[in-house]
Order: structure tokens, then C-alpha cells, then sequence
């Protein structure tokens, strides 16, 4: 079995896949180290915790190994593999639903707040060493709406092009683009003084 | 300015906000006509720079790689790939076991005079075909016959064992081999 660090940095995705379906790990280890931190971060912000997309996206890149020959190699293979880690990131909410209390109370005047859990080890913008501007982040993120949101993640923690979020999400390319235009008009007004 | 002009003006305005949206405020893609409008477009000058910002902002928010996810997404497929093999390699293994076995027990392939029987056209050819057929069953019927009594047991249990293992994997890789779903819906 051949192992290695990055052999073939230069290849393309789709060369990548070929040689580990011939039996290169280092190709494999290739396309993990491509995608890890990107993988990370999109997880990261659909669960809210980090500590649980590093999980996540080793269970998503050892999902893609046990099922590299099923790829069909007319998509792209990032779009393939973020869809199984949206997939496992959203059994994952699914199932902590499940298993949680809601943290949306109620204030003195009626109106819905959610409680905040601070907690910096499982924080996805943890790494930030300005904690305002994490924070600023983390709520004008999560005050989006959810397909706006969405496709915020998709585009800026999962790196994809607007063509694979289309292909990805089955959508118009010119829905794509009318959504996240939307979605950054939101942002700006609400990080405005850090922009 | 008319009421069509200021709709040709926001027009040109939202297209040329979407392009800075896509490139992260980058104004180095936008055509001669898009930039001559942005040099006297304030808004979309406000735009630009708000994008370049909020890009760089999102960028930051990717958190570093982490060497240590790597390396236990190679530790934990190394046994992966050779279960697959087993999984693909196995059935067949089996398979070629219960063949070599079943010609060891009728003592060699039937070859020639079943093969020359093949269809033609004559209906009298799917007769003999037929004929044969029936022969064969009734020989292989006497040769396992035969085998019960004169091959040891180990033989045929390990047989029986194989064939059971060979269809069990045949099922399992059968089940692994559904399409990945469809992106789920997050509501």
C-alpha cells in the first residue's frame, strides 16, 4: 500500500479519485488534506461545534473512502463530499434535537432570546483572538435566514464556486447569485463597523 | 434623468453589485463599461470596498487546517481498504471453491457432448437439449449422492460454510451499494 504526505498536490480532484480507486492512499490522503479545513469549517458553523465537525468530517471523509467507487465522476467531487457531510451534519442536529432542551426563552417582555452557550474550546470561531468581532460574527451569521444561510456556508467555509452550490442544491444558477447577494447585503449592515 | 434611465441605472447597479459580490469586491474582473460605472457610482464603489472587507472577515472565520483530523482519517481507512477487497474478493473466492468442487465431485466438466446440443433451429435440437439437461441433473443428483458417501464431512461442511459466507458478502456489498442521498433537507 503506498502512504506518503502530499505526492500529488498538483493533480486534480478527479486524477486523485482515480488513483485511490487503484489502490493509492497517498492519493486519498491527498484529497483529505485538500479538503479538511474547509470541511472543518463548514461543520463547524452548521452544528455550532467544533469539536464535533473535527468528527464529522473524519466521518465524512471515511464515508467518501468506503464509497470513493460509487462516485460518479460527471459531478465534482466536492460537491459529492460536502454532501455527505451536510447530510451527516444535519442527522447530527436531528438527533441532538432529540436529545436537547430548546435554549429559546421567553424575556420579561414576551419576546423570544436565545441563550447563548459560551463555551471557547467548542466555539467554530474560537480561533478568533477578537472575541467582540467572533461574536459579532457568530450572531449575524445565525440571525440569517436559513437558506440564506446556507448557502453563506456553502460559499465562504466550504469554498464552493457559485456553479457547484447550484449543482449542489439543484437550484438556478441566477437563484444562487440573487440569494447570496441578499445574504451579503444582511451581512454588511450587520458587521459594518468591522468591515 | 427619466424614470427609464433609472431603471437601466439600478439595473446596472444590481448586476455590477452581484459581480462584487461573487469576487469578494475584487474589481479586477469587471469589464471596461462595468468599471467606467463604478468610478462614477459611489454606491457601488461603497459596495466593493464592504465586500472586500466582509471577504477577508469570512476568510478569517475558516479555522486552521488540523493535522491530527488528517492523520485519524488515515489511520481509520488503512483496514477499510482491505475489508473492501475481502468484500469484493471473497464471493468470488467462494464462488470458484464451490465450482472446483462441484467438478472434483461429478469428475470433470461435462464439455462436448452437452455443448454440441446448444439450440438451433430445429425443434428437435431443443428436444435433446432438453434430454440433456435432464441427464445432467440426474447425474449431478447421483454424484452428490456419491460424494456424501465418499468425501469426508470436513470437506463438505467447509463447502456449505463457503457458500453461506460467499452469499452473506455478496448480500452485504449488494447493501452497501446504494447512491449516497440526496442533500437532506435542513428544516
Amino acid at each position: 500500500m503506498k502512504r506518503g504526505r502530499d505526492l500529488q498536490p498538483a493533480l486534480s480532484d478527479e486524477e486523485l479519485v482515480a488513483a485511490s480507486l487503484d489502490g493509492s492512499q497517498a492519493a486519498f490522503g491527498t484529497l483529505v488534506r485538500r479538503y479538511q479545513r474547509r470541511l472543518t469549517a463548514f461543520l463547524g458553523q452548521l452544528v455550532g461545534d467544533i469539536e464535533v465537525a473535527r468528527e464529522l468530517s473524519q466521518e465524512t471523509f471515511i464515508r467518501a473512502w468506503g464509497a470513493l467507487d460509487r462516485f460518479d465522476p460527471q459531478y465534482r467531487f466536492s460537491t459529492w463530499l460536502f454532501r455527505i457531510a451536510h447530510n451527516l451534519g444535519i442527522d447530527q442536529l436531528r438527533r441532538r434535537r432529540l436529545h436537547t432542551v430548546s435554549l429559546v426563552r421567553q424575556d420579561a417582555e414576551g419576546e423570544e432570546v436565545e441563550l447563548a452557550v459560551i463555551d471557547a474550546s467548542k466555539d467554530p470561531l474560537g480561533h478568533f483572538e477578537n472575541r467582540e468581532l467572533a461574536e459579532a460574527m457568530r450572531v449575524a451569521i445565525g440571525a440569517l435566514r436559513s437558506e440564506y444561510r446556507e448557502l453563506v456556508l456553502l460559499r465562504h467555509f466550504a469554498g464552493l464556486s457559485y456553479q457547484d452550490i447550484a449543482e449542489l442544491k439543484g437550484m438556478p444558477l441566477g437563484t444562487v447569485k440573487n440569494k447570496l447577494f441578499r445574504a451579503h447585503s444582511v451581512l454588511r449592515r450587520a458587521l459594518q463597523e468591522y468591515l | 434623468m427619466g424614470r427609464e434611465g433609472r431603471i437601466v441605472v439600478q439595473a446596472d447597479c444590481r448586476d455590477i453589485q452581484e459581480r462584487l459580490v461573487e469576487a469578494a469586491g475584487d474589481t479586477g474582473g469587471l469589464s471596461a463599461a462595468e468599471q467606467s460605472h463604478l468610478a462614477a457610482c459611489a454606491t457601488c464603489r461603497a459596495v466593493a470596498g464592504a465586500e472586500l472587507g466582509l471577504g477577508r472577515l469570512l476568510e478569517r472565520a475558516v479555522p486552521p487546517a488540523d493535522p491530527e483530523v488528517v492523520e485519524q482519517v488515515m489511520v481509520a481507512v488503512a483496514p477499510l481498504r482491505v475489508r473492501r477487497l475481502l468484500a469484493v474478493w471473497l464471493p468470488v473466492a467462494a464462488s470458484l471453491m464451490l465450482a472446483l468442487l462441484g467438478v472434483a465431485m461429478v469428475g470433470g466438466v461435462p464439455g462436448g457432448s452437452l455443448l454440441a446440443q446448444l439450440p438451433v433451429v430445429s425443434s428437435q435440437a431443443w428436444l435433446y437439449l432438453a434430454d440433456a439437461v435432464s441427464d445432467w441433473g440426474v447425474a449431478m443428483s447421483a454424484a452428490a449422492g456419491a460424494a456424501r458417501l465418499a468425501m469426508p464431512p470436513a470437506i463438505l461442511i467447509a463447502a456449505v460454510v463457503a457458500a453461506i459466507v460467499g452469499l452473506v458478502l455478496i448480500v452485504a456489498a449488494t447493501r452497501r451499494w446504494q447512491p449516497v442521498a440526496r442533500w437532506h433537507r435542513s428544516g
